[in-house]
């Protein structure tokens, strides 16, 4: 009790509290907003490389104009990067709990199994998979093998069957990615009490039925935070084509002002994915809010 | 009509706990076919490290050969001497060398972020103070920022700095609660401090203990599994992190382990193109030396440390998920 200062109790608490916060704000000022702010400054100027380091020279929207207008690389990238994250966040979503539906049984095993499904987070997440992925072994051989094409393209026209079979393809890349999302999954599943399952079948519920009406209501929220999580995750994955053009704007062809003008126009897409994605979960949160 | 009513009743009570013949049977197809499942989704999990595994094995000749398929003709450890070597990525370096830098990089980084997240994550998680949920979106607004919007101005302030080739980069944005996925870290903590009983705090705030001392011996200790999920999380992220290192650590002598294996395998494609130059694709079978092999053997090589790790914190890792509730509600 320091009584020189004489702080109210509630005082007291917010200062304990701004203390215990004080060194995550620095780093939030010195790492996330002000860097921030200058690449939104960089984004409308031209970045001269001068003997007293960068000078910005004011050009306004001409690097943004330049991204959807000049630049043939950045608008194929741009939409490959958010079609391949539409499709895969919806299918790492499913698979991953059609995952953790499966774990969360009684199993022999289960520990064996969780830790295999979770492998690919540790080995195939870097540089690794991107030498994977470089010798085609994401291609398991069952699907792209030219014999089952050709049987299947008897009775399905190849221009329906090609996209099929990518997708069937990309599926592997799906499983890798989603050992995360299995694991949360699981523990949501884990928090729902089995009481709720016998009142259900009780009272004549199928499986399908208390799937829809208790699993799914009670993990919605974890759908949230997997889907973030996904697409976070996509950005800083080795693959990400964005990342590695963004590298070559900057660091080999020095062009600053773009580099961090196409960083914007990424960024202000993924918040718009975000933006969605929190309004189709609007309900849902909240129902959180008043829970707690 | 209500006598028949009362038959199924009957009949649906006696299902339940007598194990009837065609209940069984069902009962062993649906076990067999959970199992199937399960055992072939395993394969496509465990598919890269065993195609890792047979590639590095393989002598030149095996992997040229196309009716070898997983189990190479002869063993072969020279891959990995060689691996060994090529790993340093540069004259005089050897795998040690990048794996000294890539350990201190991901260790001091996850023992720094475990530190530093704690900390914040106490903050938000216990106390409500004035700007508690602009400060909270600040924190979700930090974990949806892609790096790619920054990368500009933080490689900027860090060659202002003079700290470019340096493992400072790393380590202070670690030591705040940023750097790599730090976010996510502290939305991990706000979650497993939001759940605990206040009556601990409490009772260490009347006995006068201060806030520090409370957080300290009584809430960190009981923070364990949250602090064991964000340390081998960030361990594991930045020991596969290929972005910053790159951006970073700009001279080879300074390279770690994803860099070098990324160089080498750029070695070996050119070799590849070289050899396979004005040829057509039916040609090249069995002209080219392919490094394959020593490729597969040097990834092997870098991801062996977190193979270990995860042989022994496997359990951690998939327990601690579910204890430190980052899944939250």
């Amino acid at each position: 009790m320091k009584k020189k200062l004489r702080l109210t109790i509630r005082m007291r608490t917010v200062l304990e509290a701004y203390s215990f916060l004080s060194l995550w704000l620095i780093g939030f000022a010195m790492f996330m907003a002000i860097p921030l702010g200058r690449s939104f400054y960089y984004a409308f100027n031209k970045m001269n490389v001068t003997k007293e380091g960068l000078t910005p020279e004011w050009t306004g929207t001409l690097n943004f104009r330049r991204a959807f207008s000049t630049d043939v690389n950045f608008l194929p990238l741009l939409q490959n990067s958010f079609l391949e994250l539409l499709i895969q966040v919806p299918l790492i979503l499913i698979f991953a709990m059609f995952a953790a539906l499966l774990l969360n049984r009684p199993l022999v095993g289960r520990t064996f199994f969780r830790g295999v499904f979770f492998l690919p987070v540790i080995i195939a997440s870097g540089a690794v998979l991107a030498e994977i992925l470089e010798q085609g072994a994401e291609r398991m051989p069952l699907f792209t093998s030219t014999g089952l094409f050709m049987t299947l393209s008897n009775v399905i026209p190849p221009n329906i069957l090609e996209p099929l079979l990518n997708l069937a393809d990309q599926l592997t890349l799906v499983m890798w990615n989603s050992g995360v999302q299995i694991l949360i999954f699981l523990a949501g599943l884990q928090t729902i009490s089995s009481s709720l399952y016998e009142a259900a079948d009780i009272d004549g519920a199928t499986k399908w039925e208390s799937f829809w009406k208790i699993t799914f209501p009670m993990i919605a929220p974890m759908i949230l935070v997997n889907t973030l999580f996904t697409i976070v995750n996509s950005f800083t994955a080795a693959n990400n084509q964005m990342m590695a053009y963004i590298r070559t704007v900057v660091f080999n062809q020095n062009d600053y002002g773009y580099g961090a003008a196409i960083g914007w126009i990424y960024f202000l897409m993924i918040f718009l994915i975000i933006a969605f994605v929190f309004w189709l979960f609007r309900k849902n949160l909240s129902n959180t809010e008043g829970r707690r | 009509m209500s006598k028949t009513a009362t038959q199924k009743w009957s009949d649906k009570v006696q299902a339940d706990w007598v194990v009837t013949a065609k209940k069984r049977g069902g009962l062993f197809i649906s076990k067999l076919s959970l199992y199937t499942v399960l055992i072939s989704l395993s394969f496509v999990f465990l598919y890269p490290l065993l195609f890792i595994v047979s590639q590095s094995l393989m002598m030149s000749t095996d992997v040229s050969d196309s009716t070898v398929q997983w189990i190479p003709q002869s063993l072969s450890f020279s891959n990995y001497l060689d691996a060994f070597l090529a790993l340093g990525g540069a004259q005089s370096r050897t795998y040690w060398d990048a794996f000294m830098y890539s350990g201190i990089i991901s260790f001091g980084s996850a023992a720094l972020q475990v530190f530093s997240c704690a900390l914040a994550g106490y903050a938000f998680g216990r106390y409500r103070f004035p700007g508690y949920t602009l400060f909270l979106s600040l924190v979700l607004f930090a974990f949806l920022v892609p790096p790619q919007t920054i990368i500009v101005p933080l490689f900027q302030l860090f060659s202002d700095f003079g700290w470019i080739n340096t493992f400072y980069p790393f380590i202070v944005p670690s030591l705040t609660g940023h750097g790599l996925k730090g976010a996510l870290f502290v939305l991990i903590f706000i979650q497993f401090f939001h759940r605990l009983p206040f009556v601990l705090e409490e009772a260490a705030r009347i006995d006068g203990a201060s806030a520090f001392r409370t957080y300290w011996t009584i809430m960190l200790p009981l923070a364990r599994p949250a602090m064991l999920v964000v340390f081998l999380f960030s361990v594991v992220w930045h020991w596969n992190d290929v972005f910053e290192p790159n951006l970073y650590l700009r001279v080879p002598n300074y390279y770690n382990l994803s860099q070098t294996l990324a160089i080498f395998n750029g070695v070996g494609s050119a070799q590849i193109d070289a050899a396979t130059a004005g040829l057509n694709a039916a040609q090249t079978i069995g002209v080219a030396p392919t490094m394959m092999n020593k490729i597969m053997a040097a990834a092997m090589l870098s991801i062996l440390p977190m193979l270990v790790l995860y042989l022994f914190t496997q359990r951690y890792f998939v327990e601690s998920v579910e204890r430190a509730g980052i899944a939250g509600e």
